[in-house]
This record gives structure tokens, C-alpha cells and sequence, in this order.
């Protein structure tokens, strides 16, 4: 997923937003990377509130933001000429057709009324709506009005696209289909994505990189290969029989006898401290020699759930 | 994307043939870009189109262009009749002279700022374009400006339109004013009170548009302003004789009043007293007065959408 050459997009220093005495962002300090970036957090988290922040929309209580070698506050109508974004809030007229829509942000955008139309038409069939083009709005499916609201936000070209919730609203299908064009979009266009998302699979299965907030807070930051992965041990899980008696524990003492470390829930062993491959040679020597039957035996992954876990 | 992959009727090779471009759709974009005033001018153009019905179902095109045949037709009449009898029927005061031709307007201008302005505003914040409209170079100021401009262009069309084909139809017919120095003064004439008085209406049909996410609400705001301070001023200062400079809240008389000052004659209103005697008159203002009140409208207007759409922002 990643580009060849990853540039910094989006830095920001002690970036805090106070809402009275709500803290919305706490001192947030953050890269992002070219590539696809996830905004990562429960509603709420301040996800929406840090992308108004780098739009130049909403003035800082403190801190600061580059984006694109821009500062959003003094220089917010320049940086989001060059920036294309979708809402999360259904902001389709209904009445109008989804080409003229298109065109018109393209237009407000900087675009010559020429170029705007050929990008709206080129746009719509990029996200698969070519041939629904001169539908009105208000007769789409959700799934079209999503796609819309993203072929507006790249028909201008923009060097970054932020896209809040763009799978809201969308059955599983639907937002495997939109996470695999935002990708496609990323990847051969290279156009920078930074997609706010309250679903951790999604986030996983697209992006580059992660922003993990909670409750305005930073809770991690980085490639997501290096905050997730496939290194945290082996789950054992065992058949609980009769016969031979005692099989669970005999494969749990073993085990321990080896020195290898583990937490017992029930009939499940949580297995660590060696290399994945040590650790399922060892709990196959283990069951055997016990006589026990597996259930399951597999590799444990650090997912983003983890993080938040951990930070709570 | 396989649409797109789909839709490339031949794709293009290169010479030797290592290389092939299937999509030839989307692409980089390295021309030239109109910033600030390249957002602004599609908003106006836009927001005119809306407002007209342009590129909308036909019940939307319905009231605004009625509101503008509405504006247009007596003087259509009048060019047909100075056309048919062939005389000089302004010196004669058989058709009317050109500020004469406010009062024809007025309806127009009532129903157009009533039903047909409210939704400008009222749309977009509605369906939520408003936020999507501040994520491009546009800010607060020059969405507002832009939508300010898309109004009052459009009801200049109402304020200027037939007196502009008036005048070339009178030129034409032989009626017009005599000497390119007249037909200049009167061009002016027309221009500068067409546009007072479709400022001193959007600043206020605006205003109240602003106050209220619902267009049923904004119509009935902008009906209620219009005729309200219509009856209220003219009661109380025809029948409780209280002072004529409550006119100033008066929203069509000061900006007829402001129109006759342009014209630099009296106003046509006249009250006279049940002795016959000379009543109020819109004439006694001050000019001074008469083109402040129109600026306090313009401004007080301006005021009111500019702290309603901050309290907006602040909350989205």
C-alpha cells in the first residue's frame, strides 16, 4: 500500500482545541505520511474536529499545523484549493444531477468551467457512477451518494483528500467496495488520503498509516505495520474430554516446564515469550504427549482494538 | 477501476509496444486555477441559476419567472401602445415616466423577495452544502458576498429589466428622452435606483433568511417584514400623525423615496388630510435621511446574516 517515496503531508505541534472546558484535542503532535492515513477513534475522539483543524476551519486554542507545507490558519483558503473533502453529513442536493454537483465544487474550487465538467464526468466514472452521471441525487442509494461525495472531493485534483465517515451508512459490501476504491485512488493516482473512521477493521484493511485518537487524545501514531501485527504469541485452544482425564492441565504444565510463558482462560492458552513457529513446535509436542485434542491453534495479532485497550 | 478500464474504447501503445495506457479518464490536473474569485463567481452564477429555476424540475422555475412576467408585462403594454397610436404618450401622461414605473415593479419585487429569495440561504444550510461550500477557498465572508451578489443581480433584473426595455423601446419608438445626455442621465437613473432598491430588499429578505433552517419560516419572516413595515409606519403616521421619519422603516417606500431622490423628484405618495389639506409626505425627509435609512437596511441586513452565520460556524 505504501508509495515509494513517503513524504510528510501533515505535521502538527501540540495542536489543542478547547470547546469551553471540553478539551476536543489534547496537545496533539502528529505525522502523516503520503499514502492513506486513518483517523482512528471512537465518535467523539476528536477525529472531525482535528480535520476542521488542518482545513484552516476552526483556529486552534493552541499548538500548530502544517499541511502541505501550509499553515491552515493563515494560509486556509490556498491549502484547501489544493485539498478536496468529503463530510460525513449527507450534503447532497437532492434535486440536482450528479455531474452538475460535481462540476459546481470543481468550479468552486479554481477550476475553469471546461476543465470542472470533463473532471466531474471523469470523476463520477472513476468511482464507478460514469453511466449514473445524469441522475439526480435524490434518487441514488446510499452507496452512490457516498461515491458522489468522493468523486467531488478528488475532481479537482486535490493533493489530499480527507474523507470523514466515508463508509458511514454503508452495508459490509458496499464499504468493502468504497475502502477498495479509496485505495485504488491512493495507490494509482496518487492522491494522500486521510479517512476518519470509528471501525478499526477498516482502517486495517486500507490504510498506511494510523492516527488513533481518544477522547482528544493521542493514543498512537504511526505505519500500521509497525502498531499491528502478527508477533504477540499463540492462542491454544483445547477440546475439554474425559479421556485421558486431565489432559488441559497436563498440557499446561508441560508447557510452563518448558518455560514458556502463558495465561490459562478456561481451555484457552495464551502462549509468548518465544518465536511464533518455538512456540507452536512446542505446544504440538505438548498435546501429544498429553494425549489432548486441539480445538484451535493460531497466531495471535495486535490489532488497533489492542491499542486503545492498552491505552485504556 | 474496471468502469473506467471498461469504457476505453482503443487503449494507446507506444512504439515498441512495452507500454499501454488503458485509462485514459482520470488524470493530473496542471492548469491553471481560479482561487478566490474563481469560487465566488460559481457561486454567484449558481446561486442565480437556483434562484431562477435554471437546471432545476419545472415547479421550481414557476414563481421566480412569473415573478418576472409579472414585472415585465405592463411594460411590454405600454411599448405596444405608444407602438400602435404613434404619439408622444409620455409628454402627453398617457403611459407613464420611468420612476412611474416603480409602483408596476412592486408586486414583483414583493412575491420574488417573499418566496423566492428565502431559499438561497435557507437551501444550504438545509442540505448541508454550507460546510462543504467553507472546505473550498471560500470563507464566511465570500460565501455571504457571493450569495449577496447572486440575489441582488438577480432581482435587478426585476428593478432594471422592463425600465431598461422601456427605454430602448421608447428610443426605438421615438418617445425617449431627447439627446444622448438625456438617454445617458436616464440610463443612470435606472441603474442606480435599480440597484439601491435591490440591495436595501436582499439585505433584508436575506436577514431574515438567515434566522431559520426552514423555508416556510423564511417566507412568512420576509412576507411579515415586508408588509408589516408597510401597514405599521404608514398607520402610524397617517392616522396617529406621529413623525414622518418613521417612514425610514418603512421597507418599499424608502426605497421609493430613495428611487424619486435618484430621479431628483418628489415621491408620487401624497397624504392628504380629511380637509383636503396637504398630509405627511414622504418628500418632507431629508435626502441625507432618506439615503441613510436605505444604508441602515443595507447594513443592519448585513449585520444580522453576518452574527447568525458566525453563531453557525462556531457550532459545526
Amino acid at each position: 500500500m505504501s508509495n515509494a517515496a513517503e513524504t510528510v503531508i501533515v505535521a502538527t505541534t501540540a495542536l489543542t482545541q478547547r470547546f469551553g472546558s471540553t478539551v476536543a484535542l489534547d496537545a496533539i503532535d502528529v505525522q502523516l505520511r503520503s499514502g492513506v492515513t486513518g483517523l482512528v477513534g471512537a465518535n467523539g475522539a476528536g477525529k472531525t474536529t482535528l480535520i476542521n483543524a488542518l482545513m484552516g476551519l476552526r483556529a486552534p486554542t493552541s499548538g500548530s499545523a502544517k499541511v502541505l507545507g501550509l499553515d491552515p490558519r493563515s494560509q486556509g483558503p490556498a491549502l484547501r484549493a489544493c485539498v478536496g473533502f468529503a463530510p460525513e453529513r449527507d450534503v447532497l442536493p437532492d434535486e440536482m444531477r450528479a455531474v452538475d454537483f460535481v462540476r459546481h465544487l470543481a468550479q468552486v474550487r479554481g477550476l475553469p468551467r471546461s476543465e470542472a465538467r470533463t473532471r466531474a464526468s471523469d470523476s463520477l466514472w472513476l468511482v464507478g457512477l460514469g453511466e449514473e452521471r445524469t441522475r439526480t441525487l435524490g434518487t441514488m442509494s446510499t452507496g452512490q451518494r457516498q461515491r458522489v461525495k468522493l468523486a467531488q472531493a478528488i475532481a479537482s485534483d486535490p493533493q489530499l483528500v480527507l474523507l470523514d465517515e466515508p463508509t458511514s451508512g454503508l452495508d459490509p459490501t458496499q464499504r468493502s467496495e468504497m475502502l477498495t476504491l479509496i485505495g485504488e485512488i491512493s495507490n494509482e493516482h496518487s492522491v494522500n488520503v486521510v479517512l476518519s473512521s470509528h471501525l478499526l477493521n477498516e482502517v486495517e484493511s486500507v490504510c498506511d498509516h494510523v492516527v488513533a485518537l481518544d477522547a482528544g487524545r493521542l493514543v498512537a501514531s504511526g505505519p500500521l505495520s509497525s502498531l499491528i501485527g502478527d508477533d504477540e504469541g499463540v492462542t491454544l485452544e483445547l477440546v475439554d474430554v474425559a479421556e485421558p482425564a486431565g489432559s488441559v492441565d497436563a498440557v499446561e504444565l508441560a508447557l510452563r516446564a518448558a518455560g514458556i510463558a502463558l495465561e490459562r482462560v478456561g481451555t484457552t492458552l495464551r502462549l509468548g515469550g518465544l518465536e511464533r513457529d518455538e512456540l507452536c513446535d512446542r505446544a504440538r509436542d505438548a498435546v501429544a504427549e498429553a494425549g489432548a485434542r486441539i480445538r484451535r491453534l493460531e497466531t495471535r495479532r495486535r490489532s488497533l482494538a489492542d491499542l486503545f485497550e492498552t491505552a485504556a | 477501476m474496471s468502469d473506467s478500464t471498461e469504457s476505453t474504447e482503443s487503449p494507446i501503445t507506444t512504439a515498441d509496444g512495452a507500454a499501454q495506457i488503458l485509462d485514459q479518464r482520470y488524470r493530473p490536473y496542471d492548469g491553471a486555477r481560479h482561487g478566490l474569485a474563481g469560487a465566488m463567481r460559481a457561486v454567484i452564477v449558481s446561486s442565480m441559476r437556483f434562484t431562477l429555476g435554471l437546471g432545476r424540475p419545472a415547479r421550481h422555475k414557476f414563481l421566480p419567472w412569473l415573478a418576472v412576467v409579472v414585472a415585465l408585462v405592463p411594460a411590454i403594454v405600454f411599448v405596444g401602445i405608444a407602438t400602435v397610436l404613434d404619439i408622444d404618450l409620455i409628454s402627453e401622461n398617457i403611459l407613464p415616466e420611468y420612476h412611474e414605473y416603480y409602483g408596476y415593479i412592486q408586486a414583483a419585487l414583493f412575491f420574488f423577495c417573499g418566496i423566492v429569495v428565502p431559499e438561497i440561504l435557507v437551501a444550504d444550510r438545509r442540505n448541508g452544502m454550507l460546510p462543504l461550500y467553507l472546505s473550498t477557498p471560500l470563507r464566511l465572508w465570500s460565501y455571504l458576498a457571493s450569495k449577496a451578489a447572486a440575489v441582488t443581480v438577480t432581482l435587478a433584473v426585476i428593478t432594471m429589466g422592463p425600465l431598461l426595455f422601456l427605454l430602448v423601446a421608447y428610443t426605438v419608438e421615438g418617445s425617449g428622452p431627447a439627446g444622448i445626455g438625456d438617454w445617458l442621465t436616464v440610463l443612470v437613473r435606472i441603474l442606480g435606483s435599480g440597484f439601491a432598491i435591490a440591495a436595501t430588499m436582499t439585505a433584508a429578505s436575506l436577514a431574515i433568511s438567515s434566522l431559520t433552517d426552514r423555508r416556510a419560516f423564511a417566507v412568512i419572516g420576509v412576507i411579515l417584514l415586508l408588509l408589516g413595515s408597510s401597514l405599521v409606519t404608514s398607520s402610524l403616521v397617517e392616522t396617529a400623525e406621529l413623525d414622518s421619519r418613521l417612514y425610514a422603516f418603512n421597507l418599499f417606500e424608502i426605497g421609493a423615496a430613495l428611487k424619486d431622490r435618484i430621479y431628483g423628484i418628489g415621491p408620487p405618495l401624497q397624504f392628504a388630510g380629511d380637509d383636503g389639506a396637504p398630509g405627511r409626505r414622504l418628500s418632507e425627509l431629508a435626502t441625507w435621511f432618506v439615503l441613510s435609512a436605505n444604508a441602515a437596511w443595507v447594513l443592519a441586513g448585513g449585520a444580522v446574516v453576518w452574527w447568525r452565520y458566525r453563531r453557525i460556524e462556531a457550532t459545526q
